[in-house]
C-alpha cells in the first residue's frame, strides 16, 4: 500500500506515471499478490467491462435519439458530481457552488467559440485552464478559514456570477443568452447526439481515472488527512492549505470541462439556468447519496438522481413537488447516510457475512470505531491518519 | 452626477432597507453563535412568513401586522423543534457542513410546498396605504416602509435588550462565547441554544412580515436574500449581532448609494464583493470576535 | 480484503443492473403507424412549474380551448386532435429534451411551441433539426428571428419591438410643444419585455424625444424604490416601463409613493391583466399599454372563441390564452393546405412552404409572416379611461380618446 503518512510529499508527486496507471486501470482496488486472483481481480474486471460494453452500446440500442439525450444527462450528471467529488469526496469540504464552475466551463467556451473563433475543442480546453485559474483566488479566500466560511463562499460564488453574467450583457448576452455554435455543423441531430454521448462517456472515464489515481497517490492520503482531521493532519505535517487548494483547481477545471462539453452540445446557454444553485446542489446530492468515499458513488448518485427527479416530474407532473421530493431526499441523505447508499448497504449485507480483514482504506470511521473498541484503543495514531481522527472525536468521520 | 435630494433620497432608502438587513442577518447570526450553523432556510422562512401574512390578509382582511401574533411563536416553536428534532442529530464533528446541507433540503422543501399550495404567481398585499407616503427633509418616505423599518428596528432593539438584560440573555451569551465553560457554570446549554434557534427564527416571522407589506413575494424569493445575507454575516463577523447590525446597514446603504451610478444588479455585487474582500483580507470578518477566526 | 472485494463487486453489478433498467425504463416508444382513424397528437412543452408558469398555465388553456373546439366540430382532416403536454419547469435543459421526447419517442404529428423567449429559442431549434413545422405563440423578441429558423412562425400580430408603432406614431405626430420632451425608460432584463421598451426607445430618439433614465432591472427584482428615486428626480414628461406582469405594479406604485406625476405613461403587459386596477388600488387613470388581443376583437372567429373559451373555463381569455389559440388556427390552416398532419418531411415542408406565401385569418386578425417568421401587423395601444382598459389606438379600432396629458394618479 502506497502509504507513509509521516512525510506527507508535495502535491506533485501524487500522480502516478501513466504506464504504471494503464497496468492498474483495469480496477482492481489491491496490489495483486495481496489476494486470491479469483476472489479479486477477475469478477471486478469482467463486471467492469460488462458495464463498459452496456455504456458503449446504449446509443446503438436506443431506439430514438431521445433515449440519447436521456443518457448524455445522466453521464453529465455524473461528470459534474464526479468532479464535485474530487473536493467533497477527498477533503470533506462540502460546496455548494459547482454549478458557477460547470456555468463559467460552459459560458467561457461558448464565448471563446464566438469571439476568437478558436475551434471547439482547443476552446473548451483553453476555457477549463481560465476556470482554474479563477478557481485559485476563489480558493485562496474560501479555504483560508474552515467549514462555514467555505459554503458560503461557495454559494456566494455562484450568485455573484449570476449576477454579472445577466449585466454584463454587452459581452455574455446577458438574459439574451448566447448562442453556441455547432462543433459539427451539418452533422444529423441523432448523429450529433451519438458522438456527444462518447465525448461525455469519455470525460467520465477521464474523470474517474484521475480520481482512481488521486485516491491511491500520497496526495490522496494528505487530502483524506484533512477530511477526517484538518488539525491533526496539519500539525503532522500536511501542508493542508495548498493541498486543499490544489484539488480544488483540479475539481473546478473538470466540472468546467464538463460544464463545456454541455455548451457544445446544447447551443443555448442563459445566465439563469448555467448559474443556478440547485445544480449544486444537485452534485452534493448525488455525490452523498452514491457515497462521496467511493470511486463510483457520485455516478450511481447520478443515475438514482436522474431517474428519481424524471420520475416525480412524471408522477407529480405540473406541481412544484420535485423541489419537495430533491429536499426530503437530500435531508435523508444527510440524517440517515450520510456516508451514502454504497456504505448502507455494506453494512446491511456485513451483517450477514462478517469475514475477514478489510483494509484499512475501505472502512468508515463508525466501523473504525467498532473495532478499535474491540481492540481496546491500542491502536497507535501514527498507524495512519485515519485512525487519528477516530481518537479524537469519536465520530470523526466527515462524510 | 445625482443631484443632492437624489443622493439624501437613496441614503433614506438605503437606511429603511439596511434595517430589515440587520434584522434578519442578526437571526442568522444566532443560529451560527449557538449551533455554528449555517442555517440556508432562513430567508425560506422568511418567505414563508410573508406568504402568511398575506394569505391571512387576503382570507380575513387583517392587517398583516397581527399576523405577527400568530407567526412569532410559531416560528419560534419551529426553531426549537428544528434544533431539538434536526440539527442535534447530526455528527458533532461534520455538524458545520452536514447541517447547511440539512438546512438547504428544508429551503428546498419549504420554497416547493410554497409552490404548491400558492402557486408561483407573483403576491402582493394591497393595502390602503400602499402608496401612501410623506416629505421628509426633501426626501420622500413611503409609509409601508417606514413601517417595515420600524418593526425591524423594534425587534432588533428588544432582541438587544433581552439578551443583555434578562437571565435567559446572559446564558446565550455564555453559551455562544464558550458552550463548555458554560456548562460548567450550570447552565443548561441545549435548552438554550433551541431557545436561540427558535429567537433567530422569530426574527424570520417579523422580518417576512416586514417584506409582505412592501415588495413582492414568490417561492423562490428566498435565494435573491440569502446571498447578501450571508456576505452580511461573514463582513460582520460571524457570531457577532452588533457587527451583523453595522455591516447590514453598511452594505445595505452602499446598495442604495452604488444603484445611482450603476443598473440594480451591479449594485447587488456589493455584497458578493464584501464578501470576498473580507475573506482575503480579514477572515474573521470586521467587527467579530474569536469565533469567527476558526470557522 | 474478500470482503471487500465482494462487495464492490456487488457494488458495480447494482449499478449496472441500474444502468440496465434504466435503458429499459427511457425505451419502449409508441407505434407510429399513421391511420385515418387515428388522432392527430400534438406535442407541446409548457412551462406549468416554475418561473414561467403563470403565462405557461394561460397558454395551456388557450391550447385546450382550441383542441376541444376543433374536436366538437369533428377534428382536423376528418381525425381527433390530441394535446399532449409536458412540463418544462420552466427550464430550457427540460424544453429541448421535452421536443425531443416528443418527437423522438413519443412520434407526435405536429408541435406547437412553448412560452417565454428563453424557451423558444432552444426548443425551436429542435423543431428546426427535425424538419418540423414551429408555430409559437410567446416568443415576440428580436432575437428569436436572427437565429436563421425557416420553420418557425410567432402567432401574434407584432414581434415585441413593433408593439408601440401605432404610440411612437401619436406622439411624433403631436405638434413639438406638446410632445412629451424628456422620457425615462425601465425595462425587466428579459428580452421581451426589454424589446417592448426599447421600440419605442428607437422611435422616440430618432424623432429628437431625450432620454432621462435608462434602468435595467433583473427579473427577481422586488424592491423599486431606488429605480422609481431615479425616475421622479429626471422629472422625465414620460416613463416607459417595459414590464411583465408584477414588477410593472410595483414600478407604479413605487412612482406613487414619490408622488411622481408624468404627462403619459405606458407599460407593456401589466395594465391589461384583469387584477391590474386591484393591485395598484385603482390608481390606473391614464396608463397606456400595447395590447395584441382584444375579447372585443371584431373578427368572426374571434366571437367563437370568447364565447367557448367563457363557457369552458369561466371566464374571458386574455392574450397568453388568445396567442395559444392563435397558433392553433395557424398550424390548422395549414394542415388543411398541406391536406396531411405527420412528421413525414414532404409534409412539414408542404405547410411551411404554404404559410409563407399565405394569410390566415385568427382571432387576433389576419396574419401574415415575413421569410423570418416575424408577423406583419401591429399591436394596439389600450388606455385605462374611466376605470375601465379601452383601446385607443389606432383611430379605426378605438373605443376612447386617447388622454394626454394624463391625468394625476
Amino acid at each position: 500500500m502506497p502509504r507513509d503518512s509521516e512525510a506527507p510529499l508535495p502535491a506533485g508527486e501524487a500522480s502516478l506515471p501513466a504506464s504504471e496507471v494503464s497496468l492498474r486501470a483495469g480496477g482492481t482496488q489491491l496490489r495483486a499478490g495481496e489476494t486470491p486472483f479469483w476472489a479479486g481481480r477477475l469478477p471486478r474486471l469482467g463486471i467492469l467491462l460488462a458495464v463498459v460494453a452496456v455504456v458503449l452500446s446504449f446509443p446503438s440500442m436506443a431506439p430514438s435519439p431521445y433515449e440519447i439525450t436521456v443518457g448524455i444527462a445522466i453521464l453529465n450528471y455524473a461528470v459534474l458530481s464526479t468532479s464535485w467529488n474530487f473536493v467533497g469526496g477527498f477533503t470533506g469540504y462540502i460546496s455548494l457552488g459547482h454549478g458557477g464552475f460547470a456555468g463559467l466551463g460552459a459560458y467561457g467556451t461558448g464565448l471563446l467559440v464566438t469571439k476568437t473563433e478558436l475551434p471547439p475543442f482547443a476552446a473548451l480546453f483553453t476555457a477549463a485552464v481560465l476556470v482554474a485559474a479563477v478557481a485559485v483566488p476563489v480558493g485562496y479566500a474560501a479555504l483560508r478559514v474552515r467549514g462555514a466560511s467555505f459554503v458560503i463562499v461557495s454559494i456566494a460564488l455562484v450568485l455573484i456570477l449570476l449576477l454579472v453574467f445577466q449585466s454584463w450583457s454587452s459581452f455574455t448576452g446577458g438574459s439574451r443568452g448566447l448562442v453556441v455554435p455547432r462543433p459539427f455543423p451539418g452533422m444529423l441531430r441523432a448523429e450529433h447526439h451519438r458522438t456527444f454521448y462518447f465525448l461525455f462517456a469519455a470525460l467520465l472515464a477521464a474523470a474517474l481515472l484521475v480520481w482512481w489515481i488521486i485516491d491511491r497517490s500520497r496526495f490522496g492520503m494528505g487530502l483524506k488527512a484533512i477530511r477526517e482531521d484538518e488539525d491533526k493532519a496539519q500539525s503532522l505535517g500536511t501542508p493542508t492549505y495548498t493541498y486543499k487548494l490544489v484539488v480544488f483547481v483540479v475539481s473546478a477545471a473538470f466540472t468546467s470541462l464538463a460544464g463545456g462539453l454541455y455548451a457544445l452540445w446544447f447551443g443555448d446557454l442563459d445566465p439563469v439556468f448555467q448559474f443556478s444553485i440547485l445544480s449544486g446542489a444537485y452534485m452534493v446530492l448525488m455525490a452523498l447519496l452514491g457515497g462521496v468515499r467511493h470511486l463510483y458513488g457520485p455516478v450511481l448518485g447520478a443515475v438514482i438522481v436522474g431517474y428519481a427527479l424524471e420520475y416525480s416530474k412524471v408522477e407529480f407532473g405540473d406541481t412544484p413537488l420535485h423541489l419537495v421530493v430533491a429536499g426530503l431526499l437530500l435531508g435523508v441523505v444527510v440524517m440517515f447516510m450520510p456516508d451514502g447508499v454504497i456504505p448502507a448497504a455494506t453494512a446491511l449485507l456485513d451483517r450477514f457475512r462478517k469475514t475477514g480483514e478489510t483494509s484499512i482504506r475501505e472502512v468508515t470511521a463508525a466501523e473504525l470505531r467498532e473495532r478499535r473498541g474491540q481492540r481496546n484503543g491500542t491502536e497507535e495514531v501514527r498507524d495512519s491518519e485515519r485512525s487519528g481522527s477516530g481518537s479524537g472525536t469519536g465520530t470523526g468521520s466527515q462524510t | 452626477m445625482p443631484s443632492a435630494s437624489l443622493v439624501f433620497q437613496s441614503v433614506v432608502l438605503g437606511v429603511l432597507l439596511g434595517g430589515l438587513y440587520a434584522l434578519l442577518a442578526a437571526g442568522l447570526t444566532l443560529y451560527f453563535g449557538v449551533m455554528r450553523v449555517v442555517m440556508i432556510a432562513h430567508s425560506a422562512f422568511l418567505i414563508l412568513a410573508a406568504y402568511l401574512a398575506w394569505y391571512a390578509h387576503r382570507e380575513t382582511g387583517v392587517d398583516p401586522l397581527l399576523t405577527l401574533f400568530v407567526t412569532v411563536p410559531l416560528f419560534f416553536a419551529a426553531g426549537v423543534a428544528m434544533q431539538r428534532l434536526l440539527l442535534t442529530r447530526l455528527r458533532p464533528a461534520t455538524l458545520t457542513m452536514m447541517s447547511v446541507l440539512l438546512t438547504f433540503s428544508v429551503a428546498l422543501v419549504i420554497e416547493g410546498l410554497l409552490g404548491y399550495v400558492f402557486s408561483g404567481t407573483q403576491r402582493r398585499i394591497r393595502l390602503d396605504y400602499s402608496s401612501a407616503g410623506f416629505e421628509f427633509l426633501g426626501a420622500r418616505i413611503a409609509a409601508v416602509k417606514l413601517i417595515a423599518f420600524g418593526m425591524a428596528a423594534l425587534a432588533l432593539l428588544g432582541l438587544y435588550a433581552l439578551m443583555k438584560h434578562s437571565r435567559f440573555g446572559q446564558a446565550l451569551r455564555a453559551t455562544i462565547q464558550h458552550r463548555e465553560a458554560a456548562q460548567l457554570l450550570g447552565i443548561d446549554t441545549d435548552r438554550v441554544a433551541g431557545y436561540g434557534f427558535g429567537l433567530g427564527l422569530a426574527t424570520a416571522a417579523v422580518g417576512g412580515t416586514a417584506l409582505a407589506l412592501d415588495t413582492t413575494i414568490y417561492p423562490s424569493l428566498h435565494w435573491h436574500w440569502i446571498g447578501p445575507l450571508m456576505a452580511i454575516i461573514v463582513v460582520g463577523g460571524l457570531g457577532s449581532v452588533p457587527g451583523a447590525a453595522i455591516a447590514a446597514m453598511t452594505l445595505g446603504m452602499l446598495q442604495s448609494l452604488l444603484q445611482l451610478e450603476l443598473s440594480t444588479t451591479w449594485a447587488q455585487t456589493v455584497f458578493y464583493v464584501a464578501l470576498f474582500a473580507t475573506l482575503a483580507f480579514r477572515p474573521q470578518g470586521f467587527f467579530g470576535g474569536r469565533l469567527a477566526q476558526r470557522f | 480484503m474478500r470482503t471487500t472485494h465482494r462487495l464492490q463487486g456487488g457494488i458495480t453489478v447494482g449499478t449496472l443492473a441500474l444502468v440496465l433498467v434504466a435503458s429499459g425504463c427511457v425505451s419502449g416508444g409508441s407505434n407510429s403507424e399513421d391511420s385515418p382513424d387515428d388522432p392527430i397528437v400534438i406535442g407541446v412543452s409548457l412551462p406549468l412549474t416554475g418561473d414561467f408558469s403563470e403565462p405557461g398555465k394561460g397558454v395551456e388553456r388557450g391550447y385546450k380551448a382550441w383542441a376541444k373546439i376543433v374536436n366538437d366540430k369533428g377534428g382536423l382532416l376528418g381525425r381527433k386532435v390530441e394535446l399532449k403536454i409536458l412540463d418544462d419547469q420552466s427550464n430550457a435543459d427540460r424544453v429541448v429534451s421535452d421536443y425531443e421526447q416528443l418527437i423522438g419517442k413519443d412520434e407526435v404529428d405536429l408541435v406547437f411551441g412553448p412560452f417565454s423567449t428563453r424557451l423558444v429559442v432552444p426548443s425551436a431549434r429542435v423543431a428546426e433539426e427535425y424538419g418540423m413545422l414551429f408555430v409559437e405563440p410567446a416568443g415576440a423578441a428580436p432575437e428569436v428571428f436572427d437565429q436563421g429558423f425557416k420553420n418557425l412562425f410567432y402567432a401574434a400580430p407584432a414581434v415585441a419591438n413593433d408593439h408601440y408603432n401605432h404610440l411612437a406614431e401619436y406622439i411624433l405626430a403631436l405638434p413639438a410643444d406638446k410632445r412629451p420632451r424628456t422620457v425615462a425608460y425601465a425595462a425587466m432584463d428579459d428580452p421581451f419585455a426589454q424589446g417592448t421598451a426599447y421600440g419605442l426607445k428607437e422611435k422616440l430618439e430618432k424623432g429628437g424625444i431625450k432620454t432621462v433614465v435608462n434602468e435595467v432591472y433583473p427579473p427577481n427584482t422586488t424592491d423599486f424604490g431606488g429605480i422609481a428615486a431615479k425616475i421622479a428626480d429626471s422629472k422625465a414628461d414620460m416613463v416607459v416601463g417595459g414590464s411583465q406582469y408584477q414588477d410593472g405594479v410595483n414600478l407604479i406604485v413605487a412612482l406613487q409613493q414619490l408622488n411622481y406625476q408624468p404627462k403619459m405613461a405606458a407599460f407593456s403587459t401589466a395594465p391589461t391583466e384583469p387584477e391590474f386596477a386591484k393591485a395598484v388600488g385603482n390608481k390606473t387613470e391614464g396608463i397606456l399599454a400595447p395590447t395584441g388581443y382584444t375579447q372585443k376583437g371584431d373578427y368572426p372567429s374571434n366571437k367563437e372563441f370568447v364565447e367557448k373559451y367563457t363557457k369552458q373555463f369561466g371566464k374571458a381569455p386574455e392574450e397568453d390564452e388568445a396567442n395559444a389559440y392563435t397558433t392553433g388556427q395557424v398550424v390548422a390552416a395549414a394542415v388543411k393546405a398541406a391536406d396531411c398532419a405527420s412528421q413525414d418531411p414532404e409534409c412539414q415542408g408542404k405547410m411551411v412552404e404554404w404559410l409563407r406565401g399565405h394569410q390566415v385569418e385568427t382571432v387576433v386578425g389576419p396574419l401574415k409572416w415575413d421569410d423570418k417568421g416575424r408577423p406583419q401587423s401591429a399591436h394596439m395601444i389600450q388606455q385605462w379611461v374611466d376605470g375601465e382598459i379601452q383601446i385607443v389606438l389606432p383611430e379605426q379600432q378605438k373605443e376612447a380618446d386617447l388622454i394626454y396629458p394624463k391625468p394625476e394618479w
